[in-house]
């Protein structure tokens, strides 16, 4: 899972330019839509502004996160689509026992429910907490954002992207980031001179372009290394520790029995006898 | 809108005032934000920090009902900063007209007002005439008498501080708005102003809408590429449904409605056909008999002859105001038997609904032909109501939804574009026009067995095939309209050779002596020999590069995207931008270039056959006067009915064209709070068609109401509380969102709190709420009659019932 | 003998068992009735584990913190065997079984966990050698195998199968070579989990150094499990006192935890990013965590508190304590973000109390019925016999009286 001889530049990315997004929330609706997702029951609104549902969840794979608050006097009404962020190197991918994750060359990162044990370390290890469980099943499964793969596969853009006004893009991650750049230099005053995702856990197919800071519109601070590394560098020990460990000891019993044996021995071709009952 | 969607991205400024693009036309950000992506600055001047305003460059609070107050500054501000596209101004407005020397303005009154009739003469505000009987002008624009004069004296009363005063804004705000929209006052820069139901629900609501035209024809705005005005419309067919002749006092086409007066055909064209002696005004409205018997053939067919004046006398003579607040008047007095509701939830869209409600239950019969159950269709067991005393016998037509049926739709653009079925309709669920025409045929059919004054209807020419479901696409030939008999038409240098039954190819081809048929003048050219134009989808766009995909759809007039196209040009012929050139006379050719031109003369100043630019209108000059408005021929600020403020600017509080109900008495003291009632994404109008959307619902699930978080402190609410908000006419219980985003006006000094209310939920439906509409008043616009909704007293309280 | 005769003999045989032993029964069936509704209504309504929470009680007790309290077996296992510390071998089979039978309420408590338990096999099939849990769960299901092959000795012995005893013994090095094997992986497997938490678990946990804090911590446990096992069912269920034997132990455990408490420190401070003192909570957890396991060196550093059966249990009880609050703060306390709480729900609870009391039950209940505790092997010859001594009559009815 090393992030060298990788090159993620041709996978399908989201460039999502909060400055252009109106929390129109198309994309949560065209997203329940395409992946037949029930409606959950709200209530008034569960945040700032008009948002809902509260969290994403396994009814809800993306979700519009509102931002309502004053700044040095001027109003922030801000909007920003929370979904699976399609990491390089997913977490959730490196950790699954069963390898029901896949990041796909397309760019999506898919899940096999079919593989699925349900233990949930996808949940603990993803960054931006993703993954969702179906809490309300005796044999619960994971869902989460599929990246809309059998759409992408196709040829096709995602339907949160398709529906998008003007926010999203979708294109090679490479152009996205390309593009990214290009609108702030064209409107350095405007644009935070940041993009989330570009490095974020490694870098991920989805990359925000914002005017405000990010942490003030509650993003995650992540790490930028692969996560998968962390347990890696310690995995990757495990068949050394292994053999270390089982021949050392081997050894050491060898050694450690040898004299009880040699002396054993030594008693039965004396006697010829079976041991003592004891 | 003179314009288009797609043209907003040749905006340099969006003034979006008024409405509010990104929650109720989100597909418009996508243009709005390419203009951005330009340079183009959005401006938001709106009560309320909206989902616009957040993505927009500048943004102005602004008090509801007093956006004349504000276009007025702003128009001041225009002319005394030298803002003003001159040659614009001189060229193509009335800016020149000398207005006769009896018109008068005073204390916030124009002259000849009938004080008991509430109405004014409208004549005595005509133009000064020469001998010729033609309007003197004064091209220098010095004369004290000339429009501009007369304009720059109006609104120099409308100063900023005074503006601010009234509105409310910031007058750093104010001044940053003013500043940026009237940069666009140059040849090179476009600016547009988009506008919708902030601006025309109200009593003055008409005028707010001139004063958005004065400033763009002050501008240079209007024709031009980015520029112009722009209703944003709202239902997804209402462009259509008024071209088609929606309201009361229009036929298809936006011909006017006979009156009482209009005793035949001849008497009607008398009245309605405007004239000129000026040889370069086009004065299209001249054609006002061709359109008008070609419509009349297309009702009456082979029964309209020129010896029955075309049938005209089977026509509906109107006497007075027949507008929706009007007829709920009249159901609620017991006067409607009954009622149909096509496509309409007056029991939640209507103002004032708890006594729409009450009325419904006066009529015999009621029909709902709707795609759901609404609030009207089940008035009857509304909650508090015991269906054993409702004696209103209700049907319910399960109607096809847009996407189980064929037709066109038209929107805002103009643009009619074909659809075609997706899906079989659900259930029994008809189309409207399959509901339409059994309607007719069995009118018909009853009828024709007598009946009083039956020939209107038995002579009617029906025919749309004769299959279960009507053909749509006769109908569509016949509202473009096609030839009665054989003809030679000889155009320019061009003869021209027709078959009967061949279709007309536009409207200029329309005869006034029978020979044409035409269901609405303005559609003529959608559907010709080269088949249906509304059903064109070619992507492919016009060499000026602007996005006006001349060959996707069909819009009206004959394909024009943007409309006063020959204002885009100098006199001469060159585009004032030629970077954003819309349409540029090439002297060589002797031809247009670009869009279809307001006509096909040359360019103003060809001496022999140049026309002035503004064809629609008698004179051919973009109105900085107004000649026909019930209201005065300049916008002149008046509060809303039901204010907290008095007018700052004359003595004259309301508009005093409008006739106010008489139970309608505000009452500040007691009702202390500016209501205003608007819409968000997620929801559609009356909720019929959301409310019951479990996708939908779950992102606004409940009844809520915006308030500052002042007005929260003062009342000690919360966010999530349970509220009761009342006015005159009744309260209703909702969650109270608390928020930064509504703030108090600061009016005269005052602090006067808003208490902002979406309009969208009702009893009926899976999410059900109270309806914003029990609080609005029923009282309208002086020219339009639509509903004052954006500016009512209310008073609002924690706590209720549901809490 | 009909089922119904069966029946009767087992029911006279739970009514003769102390009341003690009924509570236990009491705890396992309650837990088995919770364990039922999480099968018919979900894990959502049993527990009070949501999204943010997808982690709670019992991973954080009957996985995190089991797997270390069952560490006794290979850590005895190997000192005995390995380094040939042949007086400890009493303790080896009570700590065989109390190590079998962690290890497979371990599992247990996963399959009531897991969202589908029925595709438990599925990390044999689809191998994703990236996964700590795919080699924590390879690792489990070996080293239960191989424990459970140890623990099938006394069960032999006492059914009197010889030839499966022979065989048993003939593999029997090579299994406490595994089984030490397994379990250094596995034991330090559970801390790589959370290597993959980077931003969530407090840095007071966090360091790259946890797989190994894990390993050497499970040890200390280990060991402190067997103390205190031997010390109580002496106590309790009148077995043999071993407490010569626990001495050395005492003596080998004071080393190990002071080489954790130092690994601990230096990871600490050496290793750890971000702000390590920033939630009084958080503070609070970590120096009971520490106090609990610094304490235990201190006791055991003295010679007379080793003697002394009480003050020896005592010091066992403490590293028990610390390394049970240790895993609880990485798997639970430290991985919840600012702001948010979780607490097992009532049925949760039951379910994991049950588990403890199904281990004690078992344990008590094998002792019981097995020789685990009378095996002084120094008496048994461990070369290949020619035909299989005797084993004692007596064996399995000891401790009637419990
Ligand atoms: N999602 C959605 N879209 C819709 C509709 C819908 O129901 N839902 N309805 C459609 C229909 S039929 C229509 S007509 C259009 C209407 O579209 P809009 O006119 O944009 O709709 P509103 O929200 O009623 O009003 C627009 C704004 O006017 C502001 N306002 C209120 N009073 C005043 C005032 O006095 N002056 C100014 N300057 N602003 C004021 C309100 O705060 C509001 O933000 O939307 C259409 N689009
Ligand atoms: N307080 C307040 N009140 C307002 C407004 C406001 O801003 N504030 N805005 C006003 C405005 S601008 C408008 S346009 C009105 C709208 O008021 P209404 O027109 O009464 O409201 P809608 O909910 O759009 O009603 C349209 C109905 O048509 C049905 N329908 C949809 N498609 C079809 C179809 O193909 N055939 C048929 N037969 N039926 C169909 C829908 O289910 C719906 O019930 O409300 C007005 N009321
Ligand atoms: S965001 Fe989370 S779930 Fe999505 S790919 Fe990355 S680690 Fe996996
Ligand atoms: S819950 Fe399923 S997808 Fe997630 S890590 Fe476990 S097995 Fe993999
Ligand atoms: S990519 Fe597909 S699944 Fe993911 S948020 Fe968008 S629509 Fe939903
Ligand atoms: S569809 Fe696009 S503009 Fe609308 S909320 Fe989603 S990301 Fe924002
Ligand atoms: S008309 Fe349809 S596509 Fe256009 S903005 Fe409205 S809802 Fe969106
Ligand atoms: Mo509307």
């Amino acid at each position: 899972m090393s992030s060298e001889n990788k090159d993620f530049g041709k996978n399908k990315a989201f460039l999502i330019d909060m400055t252009k997004c109106t929390g129109c929330r198309g994309c949560q609706v065209a997203c329940k839509q395409w992946n037949q997702l029930d409606a959950e029951k709200t209530k008034f609104f569960t945040g700032e502004g008009y948002q809902n549902p509260p969290l994403m969840s396994e009814y809800t794979f993306t979700r519009i996160k509102f931002r309502d608050y004053e700044k040095n006097g001027q109003n922030e009404f801000a909007f920003y689509k929370e979904m699976c962020m399609h990491c390089n190197e997913p977490a959730c991918a490196s950790v699954c026992p069963v390898g029901a994750f896949v990041k796909t060359k397309e760019g999506p990162v898919t899940y096999d429910a079919k593989r699925c044990i349900g233990c949930r370390f996808c949940m603990v290890a993803c960054p931006f907490g993703v993954p969702k469980y179906e809490w309300s099943k005796a044999f619960p499964l994971v869902r989460k954002c599929t990246g809309c793969y059998s759409r992408v596969k196709e040829g096709k853009k995602p339907a949160c992207a398709t529906t998008c006004v003007s926010a999203i893009t979708y294109g090679p991650r490479e152009e996205m980031i390309k593009e990214a750049e290009k609108r702030i230099a064209a409107r350095p005053e405007k644009y935070l001179k940041k993009l989330y995702g570009a490095e974020e856990a490694g870098g991920t197919s989805v990359i925000y372009l914002t005017a405000l800071p990010f942490d003030e519109l509650g993003f995650k601070h992540v790490t930028k290394r692969p996560l998968p590394s962390y347990t890696w560098q310690a995995l990757r020990l495990v068949p050394g520790i292994f053999l270390t460990v089982g021949s050392s000891l081997s050894l050491l019993s060898w050694f450690t029995h040898r004299k009880e044996r040699i002396a054993k021995e030594e008693e039965m071709r004396k006697s010829g006898s079976a041991p003592k009952e004891g | 809108m003179t314009n288009h969607w797609i043209d907003l991205k040749n905006a340099d400024a969006i003034l979006a005032i008024g409405c509010n693009p990104a929650e109720n036309h989100p597909i418009s950000m996508k243009w709005i934000e390419a203009a951005m992506d330009q340079g183009g600055k959005l401006i938001a001047v709106d009560p309320r920090y909206t989902r616009t305003a957040s993505k927009a460059d500048y943004y102005a609070q602004i008090r509801p009902g007093t956006d004349i107050a504000y276009l007025g500054g702003m128009i001041n501000y225009a002319i005394q900063n030298n803002l003003i596209h001159e040659e614009y101004v001189r060229e193509y407005t009335n800016a020149s007209f000398i207005v006769n020397e009896k018109f008068d303005f005073e204390e916030g009154m124009f002259c000849a007002f009938d004080d008991q009739e509430k109405t004014y003469d409208a004549k005595a505000w005509a133009y000064a005439v020469d001998g010729a009987g033609n309007p003197k002008r004064d091209k220098s624009l010095k004369d004290p008498r000339c429009v501009y004069q007369q304009l720059k004296k109006h609104y120099s009363r409308y100063d900023v501080d005074k503006v601010c005063a009234i509105t409310g804004t910031k007058k750093e705000d104010y001044l940053a708005v003013a500043k940026a929209f009237c940069s666009t006052g140059r040849p090179d820069k476009a600016g547009t102003i988009l506008y919708a139901m902030g601006i025309t629900q109200s009593t003055h609501g008409t005028q707010n809408v001139r004063a958005v035209a004065m400033l763009q024809l002050l501008l240079g705005n209007i024709g031009i590429a980015g520029g112009g005005v722009n209703a944003l419309r709202g239902e997804s067919n209402v462009q259509g449904s008024s071209d088609y002749g929606l309201l009361f006092h229009l036929l298809p086409g936006y011909l006017k409605s006979p009156e009482f007066d209009n005793v035949d055909l001849k008497a009607y064209l008398e009245k309605w056909t405007p004239k000129t002696k000026d040889p370069k005004a086009a004065n299209w409205w001249g054609n006002t008999p061709k359109y008008t018997v070609s419509l009349l053939k297309a009702w009456y067919g082979e029964n309209a002859t020129p010896e029955n004046g075309f049938c005209y006398d089977y026509l509906p003579k109107r006497s007075g105001n027949y507008s929706f607040m009007k007829l709920m008047e009249g159901m609620g007095a017991g006067k409607l038997e009954g009622l149909v509701c096509m496509g309409q939830n007056p029991a939640v869209g209507g103002p004032d609904s708890l006594k729409t409600r009450d009325a419904l239950g006066k009529l015999k019969w009621l029909v709902t032909v709707d795609l759901w159950e609404t609030e009207t269709s089940i008035f009857w067991k509304r909650p508090g109501v015991n269906p054993k005393d409702i004696q209103t016998e209700v049907f319910m037509l399960p109607a096809a939804s847009s996407v189980e049926k064929e037709g066109s739709i038209s929107n805002s653009g103009r643009w009619a574009q074909w659809r075609y079925k997706a899906v079989e309709p659900c259930g029994n669920a008809k189309s409207d026009l399959w509901i339409i025409n059994a309607f007719a045929k069995k009118m018909k059919d009853l009828y024709a067995k007598g009946g009083a004054f039956p020939e209107p209807i038995t002579k009617l020419s029906w025919n749309y095939g004769h299959g279960e479901e009507p053909e749509v696409h006769m109908v569509a030939k016949e509202i473009n309209g096609y030839f009665t008999k054989d003809m030679t038409i000889v155009d320019k240098d061009k003869t021209l050779e027709f078959k009967a039954g061949d279709q007309v190819p536009m409207f200029k081809y329309l005869q006034d002596d029978g020979s044409t048929v035409s269901g609405c003048w303005i559609y003529c050219g959608s559907y010709t020999k080269d088949g249906n134009l509304m059903a064109r989808r070619d992507k492919t766009d016009a060499p000026n590069g602007l996005g006006m995909f001349p060959k996707w759809s069909w819009c009206w007039p004959v394909n024009r995207r943007i409309i006063y196209n020959r204002a885009s040009v100098t006199p001469d012929g060159t585009p004032f931008n030629p970077k954003r050139a819309v349409i540029a006379w090439d002297g060589l050719e002797k031809k247009w270039k670009g869009d279809v031109p307001d006509g096909p003369w040359p360019p103003m100043n060809d001496a022999k056959e140049g026309k002035n630019p503004f064809i629609m209108v008698p004179e051919g000059f973009g109105r900085l006067y107004a000649l026909d408005m019930k209201d005065g021929p300049f916008p002149e600020h008046y509060e809303p009915i039901e204010s907290p403020a008095t007018n700052l600017l004359s003595k004259v509080q309301n508009n005093p064209a409008v006739k106010v109900p008489k139970d309608i008495v505000p009452d500040a003291a007691k009702f202390p709070f500016i209501g205003t009632t608007y819409r968000m994404t997620e929801h559609w109008q009356a909720g019929a068609m959301t409310r019951s959307l479990p996708w939908l619902t779950e992102l606004v699930p409940d009844m809520f109401v915006e308030i500052s978080e002042t007005l929260g402190r003062a009342k000690g609410i919360k966010n999530g509380d349970m509220v009761k908000v009342t006015s005159q006419r009744g309260s209703i219980e909702c969650v109270a969102l608390v928020t930064s985003r509504l703030k108090p006006f600061n009016v005269q000094g005052k602090q006067i709190e808003q208490v902002g209310l979406p309009w969208h939920f009702g009893y009926a439906g899976a999410a059900t709420g109270d309806s914003g509409n029990v609080l609005t008043p029923s009282v309208g616009c002086a020219n339009t009659s639509i509903p004052e909704f954006k500016a009512f007293l209310c008073n609002i309280e924690k706590g209720g019932k549901r809490a | 003998m009909t089922a119904a005769k069966i029946t009767q003999v087992v029911v006279d045989e739970v009514k003769g068992y102390h009341n003690f032993v009924k509570f236990l029964i009491f705890l396992v069936g309650a837990a088995a009735l919770a364990s039922a509704i999480r099968f018919i209504f979900g894990l959502g309504v049993t527990t009070n584990l949501n999204d943010t929470f997808p982690w709670g009680l019992w991973i954080s007790f009957d996985v995190v913190t089991a797997v270390p309290l069952a560490a006794g077996a290979f850590t005895l296992g190997a000192i005995v065997h390995c380094f040939h510390i042949k007086k400890l071998e009493p303790l080896v089979r009570p700590a065989i079984v109390t190590g079998f039978l962690g290890y497979s309420l371990v599992c247990v408590g996963l399959l009531l966990d897991l969202g589908q338990p029925q595709r438990g096999w599925h990390t044999m099939v689809y191998w994703n050698p990236h996964s700590p849990m795919f080699e924590v769960s390879m690792c489990i299901m070996a080293y239960t195998t191989v424990l459970f092959l140890e623990f099938l000795s006394p069960v032999c012995e006492k059914f009197g199968y010889h030839v499966p005893l022979r065989l048993l013994r003939t593999i029997e090095m090579p299994l406490v070579v595994l089984a030490a094997s397994i379990s250094t992986l596995h034991q330090s497997s559970l801390g790589t989990f959370f290597l993959i938490a980077v931003d969530k678990l407090h840095p007071l946990w966090y360091n790259p150094l946890l797989p190994l804090l894990f390993w050497v911590s499970a040890m200390c446990a280990g060991m402190s499990i067997i103390t205190v096992e031997a010390t109580m069912s002496h106590k309790y269920m009148g077995q043999p006192d071993e407490g010569e034997l626990l001495e050395t132990l005492a003596k080998i455990l004071p080393c190990v935890l002071s080489f954790y408490l130092a690994l601990r420190l230096f990871s600490l401070f050496a290793l750890s990013e971000g702000a390590l003192w920033d939630r009084p909570g958080l503070t609070a957890l970590f120096v009971l965590e520490i106090v609990a396991l610094v304490v235990p060196v201190l006791m055991l550093a003295q010679k007379k508190v080793r003697e002394n059966g009480r003050q020896r249990a005592t010091a066992a009880w403490l590293v028990i304590f610390g390394v049970v609050v240790n895993r609880f703060n990485v798997s639970m306390f430290g991985m919840e973000a600012p702001g948010t709480s979780y607490y097992p729900s009532f049925l949760e609870s039951v379910v994991t109390i049950g588990i403890i009391a199904a281990h004690i039950l078992f344990f008590v209940l094998i002792a019981k019925y097995f020789p685990i505790f009378e095996h002084h092997p120094e008496t048994v010859d461990y070369s290949l016999p020619d035909h299989f001594h005797k084993t004692d009559n007596n064996h399995g009815h000891v401790g009637n009286e419990a």
